[in-house]
């Protein structure tokens, strides 16, 4: 029946008609203080420790508004299409033991957030599910899960947890993109990284016309503007529960003509492009407000999280390599998430 | 072993209706309260190419080294364990009971440690599976199964699979542990949970990590709410569980071969197809 289409799981969307998006249970929910006692004290007294509050939700984390923001779209596009699995289908991808599941579920009930596929590999890694049920998007707290993501052609960002949270929309999504290595490929930061800003600019001003190439994300924006048209199929243009941003550092006068040429000729509105001409980005996003923003660059998403944005890293592209020389020490992927 | 004797015993006895058990002296018997029984096939063990003198391996033999690794790892521990798997081989094939010294020397000869060979008719191979005390009986023929289970004894289907991990998974589906509206419980009930019992009992021996054995749950249809519940009665059972996915309908065949069981327990008898 159709009230119970939310938590009726004969009426749950295939994984190959809804948008996936898979989450670690860290960003979902708050678990510094488990994380901590993992840690310090190991895998038995976490998991002793978990069991024994099991009946104690986690409090939301990072990418809790973001879900919720999620089903909010999703309650809009079954009043407006009630046969269509074309829905968001969050599933929570977690590499904690089972031991922890009932705990897991007793917040997913208690937060009453409509959650109903879950993968707990105990220890091992999810990558291999996160492709067996075609993932739109995977969000993690574990960089190396998420850089593993990415390799197999996954959409993945590291999700950070901002020092204060903003209030964000609980009707309309917002998400936010840089766009070099986002959206687009790196190859226009490597002429910058290699050879300054004046040579970026002059080499993004001769090649206006010739598209980039598509980065990790650019399917992710592809998913969102499919579910725009069906809202603006229905002449909800104006009222529409879905908002995406382009926040990048390239300018408006020069560089920013490529990064639209190429998204329209990719058939990809975005609705708000803000050209920053390498301000800091902060700010802007504390305006905008949005549920997520991605960057490939560790400086803006840390500048972000600073002003209450949540802010993920998408680890791809040359602004790697001078992290991963600086950091692959302090580099470490820890298992709890 | 004296497989002589063996044969003596069959002949005497006019095979053809009677049930035959061979102990292996060379392995070690164990305690009668104190191990848990697996019966496998000869025609799930020995299924693959066979040389002149020894047969080759089939479905069955990485589950079988994987139950060795768990014993292994069991007596590291505490060499005076007294829980852990006692294998027994049947045999009902009569072209294969010709050549039960055969079967025994390919048993040696492949490292495996079988406690008990019982060679029985079709007819009677459920009266050697109740007589051996067996507590999960393993084949890849879906009717035996099914006919063990039938007369209370838990069983499963062994199927063919991709690279199997060196570590005993064994699937549970959670469609199976909690039906609600079910009818009268299934014959092999009783057994499922004391068996369940026994494994959880064997899993505590070992911390979360580097355990040879993994219980994995499995819920397909159900919702998150089902699985929360065959998680709780699991523990109920004393049986706690390692790795759960909850599909809500999501197929499961993608991740079989990410989840690599040897076979999977449920009421009656399911096959990792199905």
């Amino acid at each position: 029946s159709r009230e119970n289409a939310e938590t009726d799981p004969t009426m749950h969307p295939k994984p190959e008609n809804a948008i996936t998006i898979g989450v670690s249970a860290r960003v979902l929910f708050n678990m510094e203080k488990e994380q901590h006692i993992y840690e310090q004290q190991g895998m038995e007294e976490y998991i002793k420790y978990q069991v024994e509050h099991e009946t104690q939700p986690f409090s939301p984390g990072p990418a809790f508004s973001f879900v919720k923001a999620l089903e909010a779209v999703n309650t809009r596009l079954r009043e407006l299409y009630p046969d269509s699995e074309e829905l968001f289908d969050v599933v929570l991808m977690t590499n904690n033991h089972a031991y922890v599941g009932l705990r897991l579920i007793n917040t997913i009930n208690h937060h009453e957030l409509f959650i109903e596929r879950f993968c707990m590999t105990g220890g091992n890694s999810p990558i291999g599910y996160l492709k067996a049920y075609h993932t739109n998007l995977y969000l993690s707290a574990d960089p190396v899960k998420v850089r593993e993501a990415l390799e197999e052609g996954i959409a993945a960002a590291t999700m950070f947890t901002p020092e204060k949270m903003t209030e964000v929309s609980e009707t309309q999504l917002r998400v936010a993109f840089d766009g070099d290595a986002v959206l687009f490929s790196d190859e226009s930061e490597r002429i910058y990284k290699a050879h300054g800003l004046d040579k970026f600019f002059e080499h993004e001003k001769a090649h206006e016309n010739k598209l980039l190439d598509h980065g990790p994300l650019k399917g992710f924006l592809e998913a969102l503007g499919k579910l725009q048209k069906k809202f603006y199929a229905k002449g909800q243009r104006m009222d529409c529960p879905i908002r995406t941003y382009l926040v990048t550092a390239r300018s408006a006068a020069s560089s920013g003509t490529r990064a639209l040429k190429t998204l329209r000729s990719w058939g990809l509105e975005i609705d708000e492009a803000l050209f920053l001409a390498g301000a800091p980005k902060g700010p802007m996003l504390e305006k905008i407000r949005p549920h997520i923003f991605f960057d490939d660059q560790l400086f803006h998403v840390e500048g972000a999280a600073e002003m209450g944005t949540v802010a993920c890293h998408v680890p791809y592209g040359i602004a790697q390599r001078v992290i991963k020389r600086e950091t692959h020490d302090k580099e470490t992927s820890s298992a709890p998430k | 072993m004296s497989v002589d004797s063996a044969r003596e015993t069959l002949y005497h006895r006019g095979e053809a209706d009677m049930v035959a058990t061979i102990q292996n002296t060379d392995v070690k018997q164990e305690d009668a309260h104190g191990a848990v029984v697996v019966a496998v096939t000869s025609r799930a063990l020995f299924g693959g190419d066979d040389d002149d003198d020894v047969s080759g391996v089939g479905v069955a033999f990485p589950l079988l080294q994987a139950l060795q690794r768990v014993n292994q790892r069991l007596l590291e521990k505490d060499p005076a364990e007294s829980l852990l798997f006692d294998v027994v081989l049947i045999t009902t094939d009569s072209q294969q009971q010709q050549q039960s010294s055969r079967i025994v020397s390919s048993t040696r000869h492949h490292g495996l440690e079988v406690s008990r060979f019982c060679f029985s008719s079709q007819e009677d191979f459920i009266e050697s599976l109740l007589t051996n005390n067996v507590q999960l009986f393993l084949s890849t023929d879906r009717n035996e199964a099914l006919q063990a289970s039938q007369q209370g004894v838990l069983s499963a289907l062994l199927d063919r699979q991709g690279a199997p991990s060196e570590q005993l998974r064994v699937m549970l589906c959670g469609d199976a542990v909690v039906r609600p509206d079910a009818g009268p419980a299934p014959v092999s009930r009783p057994a499922a949970e004391s068996f369940s019992s026994r494994l959880g009992e064997m899993r505590r021996r070992f911390g979360a990590l580097d355990s040879p054995l993994s219980i994995v749950l499995v819920t397909s249809s159900g919702d998150r709410e089902s699985c929360g519940v065959a998680l709780r009665t699991l523990r109920s059972r004393g049986l706690g569980v390692d790795e759960a996915y909850c599909l809500a309908g999501a197929p499961r065949s993608p991740i079989l071969s990410l989840l690599r069981p040897h076979f999977l327990l449920g009421d009656g008898v399911i096959g990792l197809e199905d």
